[in-house]
């Protein structure tokens, strides 16, 4: 009886286990489809100047908070060094890093008031060292010119056209270059599919003016279609496993009841019914694919628990549903897997079944 | 007497013995197929990431991508260097040249556009390959171009080919802005030379493409006679995860040893790939696109991370299950057992005995179990990814081994509990 609790608690196991992770990859993956940076952009709407402090506050209040990785709101302007004209971007560096995690800097991120982060074009074109300091020079907002002194903490390497700016902190940008109450562009890194970000993006659009939000196609939809593949295969296997672990539980509990025939043989010697003989071993199947079930249910959610961790840092979240599905799909495996052996045994001549044949 | 005893039992037990080599093939196709899928997801799921597009851009060594980014020296020319479009086909010559998936040249220009309201405004004019088909010098053939590279393009109309000789594919900011449908006629006049495209799709990308035009690579080089010119590359690879190596090389290769060099420059990584691109394309700067090199890695990483976990679990799952079979097979011998010994067997060749039966089940269940795997393993590449799932024989050990460890210690305890048993007490039904 060991043996067939162990096989049905097993089968349980993977079945609560896989299912588990089934549900929970989209969540989970996605996390890792963020490191392709920002999915969802404001810019102004047709003829304003620049997305507002206002609009953008409202704007983002809008995205539901914990789906939010990282928002990044820019302002550029150019200025110049050494007489050459560079593009300089105000940012929320805290807020850059979280959006734009592909970022490789060498160096640190800028954590001091007059410390900025340079693109690798910028560097080559004037030598410039993580550490060393520059002179930026321009016209600034209120047209007045004027010479400030930088510090490099890092140098940006993307590949992309970042590399071409310089990023300083929203406070230096206004030190700096003049105070600004808008943003030119604002980049939102969230975690959600493209039919969420297009929900999120109507209610912004209706509720707030002045502002456009647009999908970043490349990412949600190349993102769309990625997740779908691997959830597609998790569901495969997770199907495939779930069979062959099924079969595999059956022929264990068929093994078990057949090894019973002589007590069944006896008891119909004595006078039991065929529908209580069968009665009784499906109680007993019943009853053992219910507590190879319930232990399956904590050990499953204790692997997905384990590959959650160890896969993707996080812990995975509970899901009730598999509790009854679980239950109820070890319980027909046992259960008919009891049936067919007994009725067989059942079908036989006492006689011939208790002399071992 | 002794095959004559496994035959025996073999044959008189067929149904027993059948179920338990049945069991045994389940769990070996399903430890086959876990197996195979798991070595191969890598490769799998890295073609699909390749809708993300290029990660990795070519562009000529003296041209910086300032011009990119403003809009200043607009008319001085973008970039007054240009790479040799004659080049683009030794990108299949290089080490990795079977990692190359997919490749686009580009040639940028600024074009005036002249609209209907008879005022001209300027927009980026963009040459590319579409769906060009290359005869390689290797004696292959290669289809490559925007179609495979950009499709998360939602496009109105249809796309163009290369042979096209006015048409042209017109952004979708760009289009609402100028008010062009499909089917309009656009005029563009560059140093004075005056062309009119016909507008055969708009397409809508979520980036600044959407602002700019794109005609064939051939128009866009007769149009500013820049015969065999092309300014930039974008480049997909399959491309290997990056790691300190990597890093470090990318950084500077000549930093390395020769071993660690060698290493480097035969496996797959995106460093790698840029340096063997700038061997073969003369006066070119390949750099990895890191939004998409960087992501691809960490997502492969995971990817092969949770499927190599579920092939424990279900290697785990299937071990268990042959073993409780197995060791309720063997333990419903006893009587039999009990016989050969109250004949005077000895313990050794009962063992064996029973272990040679059990093994040759094995052997059975195990080869019909990995051919069925190699089954499911392809439908699901072909379900899941569309093509199929490469057969790697080191599975067949692998396999081979779990089986023999699973069947035996699955017996040996039995067998040993079988051994202690005293003849009488058995034959006598206890």
């Amino acid at each position: 009886m060991f043996v067939a609790l162990l096989a049905v608690a097993v089968g349980a196991t993977i079945l609560s286990g896989l299912v588990t992770i089934y549900y929970d990859i989209p969540r989970q993956m996605g996390q890792e489809f963020r490191s392709y940076g920002a999915n969802f952009i404001l810019t102004a709407a047709n003829g304003a100047e620049g997305v507002s402090e206002d609009a953008f506050l409202s704007s983002t209040a809008l995205i539901p908070s914990e789906k939010i990785v990282g928002i990044a709101p820019y302002r550029y302007e150019t200025v110049k060094i050494n007489e050459q004209p560079f593009m300089a971007a105000g940012v929320d560096l805290e807020g850059a890093r979280k959006a734009s995690p592909y970022w490789f800097v060498s160096g640190e991120w800028p954590d001091a008031a007059g410390s900025v982060l340079i693109g690798q074009e910028v560097a080559d074109m004037i030598h410039l060292l993580p550490g060393s300091r520059f002179t930026m020079t321009g016209t600034g907002l209120d047209g007045e010119s004027f010479s400030h002194d930088f510090n490099v903490s890092g140098i940006v390497q993307t590949g992309g056209a970042e590399e071409a700016f310089i990023f300083m902190s929203l406070n230096d940008f206004s030190g700096a270059i003049g105070e600004r109450a808008d943003y030119d562009v604002v980049e939102c890194s969230i975690s959600a599919s493209e039919q969420e970000l297009e929900a999120i993006g109507a209610v912004i659009s209706e509720n707030v003016a002045d502002v456009t939000p647009r999908l970043v196609k490349r990412v949600t939809q190349s993102e769309g279609i990625v997740l779908t593949k691997l959830q597609a295969l998790v569901f495969l296997v997770t199907a495939v496993v779930l069979a062959l672990t099924m079969i595999c539980v059956a022929t264990t509990m068929m093994a078990v009841v057949t090894e019973r025939r002589r007590e069944i043989g006896l008891k119909k010697a004595l006078g039991a019914s065929d529908r209580g003989i069968v009665m009784e071993f499906l109680g007993e199947g019943l009853a053992l694919g219910c507590l190879g079930g319930i232990l399956g249910v904590f050990l499953g959610f204790g692997f997905a628990q384990l590959i959650g961790v160890n896969v993707f840092n996080r812990s995975i979240s509970f899901q009730p549903l598999i509790v009854p599905f679980t239950l109820i799909a070890s319980i027909v495996a046992t259960g008919a897997a009891c049936l067919i052996p007994v009725r067989s045994a059942t079908d036989v001549d006492p006689a011939i079944v208790l002399r071992g044949e | 007497m002794f095959f004559r005893l496994v035959k025996g039992a073999l044959f008189r037990q067929k149904g027993k013995m059948l179920m338990v080599a049945f069991t045994i093939a389940l769990g070996a196709s399903l430890a086959t197929a876990m197996l195979n899928v798991m070595l191969d997801v890598g490769d799998k799921v890295n073609r699909e990431l390749k809708t993300y597009g290029a990660n990795i851009n070519v562009i000529p060594k003296e041209a910086s991508l300032l011009g990119e980014l403003y809009d200043v020296d607009d008319d001085s020319g973008l970039t007054e260097h240009y790479l040799n479009e004659s080049e683009l086909g030794s990108l299949k010559t290089i080490f990795w040249a079977f990692n190359i998936v997919d490749f686009t040249p580009y040639l940028n220009a600024r074009i005036n556009v002249n609209s209907r309201s008879g005022g001209e405004t300027g927009v980026n004019l963009v040459g590319a390959w579409f769906d060009k088909h290359m005869d390689l010098p290797t004696g292959e053939s290669l289809d490559t171009g925007m179609r495979n590279m950009k499709n998360w393009w939602d496009v109105e109309g249809s796309w163009i080919s290369d042979d096209d000789a006015d048409s042209a594919m017109v952004g979708g900011i760009l289009a609402e802005r100028m008010g062009l449908g499909v089917g309009d006629t656009i005029s563009v006049s560059i140093a004075g030379r005056l062309q009119d495209l016909n507008v055969r799709g708009i397409f809508n990308s979520g980036s600044d493409e959407d602002e700019r035009v794109y005609v064939p690579l051939a128009l866009a080089q007769s149009l500013i006679g820049k015969q065999g010119s092309v300014s930039s590359i974008e480049v997909s690879a399959l491309t290997t995860p990056d790691n300190e190596l990597s890093r470090r090389a990318a950084q500077n290769p000549n930093s390395l040893s020769v071993k660690e060099w060698e290493t480097w420059y035969c496996t797959a990584y995106v460093s790698a790939i840029c340096y063997q691109i700038d061997e073969v394309l003369t006066g070119s700067v390949a750099k990895p696109i890191r939004q998409v090199a960087e992501s691809e890695g960490a997502i492969l990483e995971k990817t092969q991370l949770l499927m190599l976990l579920i092939t424990v679990l279900s290697l785990i799952g299937s071990a268990l299950g042959i073993s409780n079979l197995v060791t309720a097979g063997v333990m419903e011998r006893s009587r039999e057992i009990g016989l050969l010994k109250a004949l005077g067997a000895d313990n050794a060749p009962v063992s064996f005995l029973v272990l040679a039966e059990i093994l040759i089940t094995g052997v059975i269940g195990g080869v019909a179990g990995y051919f069925a795997g190699l089954g499911f393993a392809q439908i699901i590449g072909h379900s899941v990814f569309g093509s199929a799932i490469a057969i790697k024989p080191m599975v067949i050990p692998i396999v081979a081994i779990l089986v023999f460890i699973v069947t035996v210690a699955g017996s040996l305890p039995s067998i040993r509990l079988m051994l202690s048993l005293r003849p009488a007490e058995v034959l006598h039904g206890r």
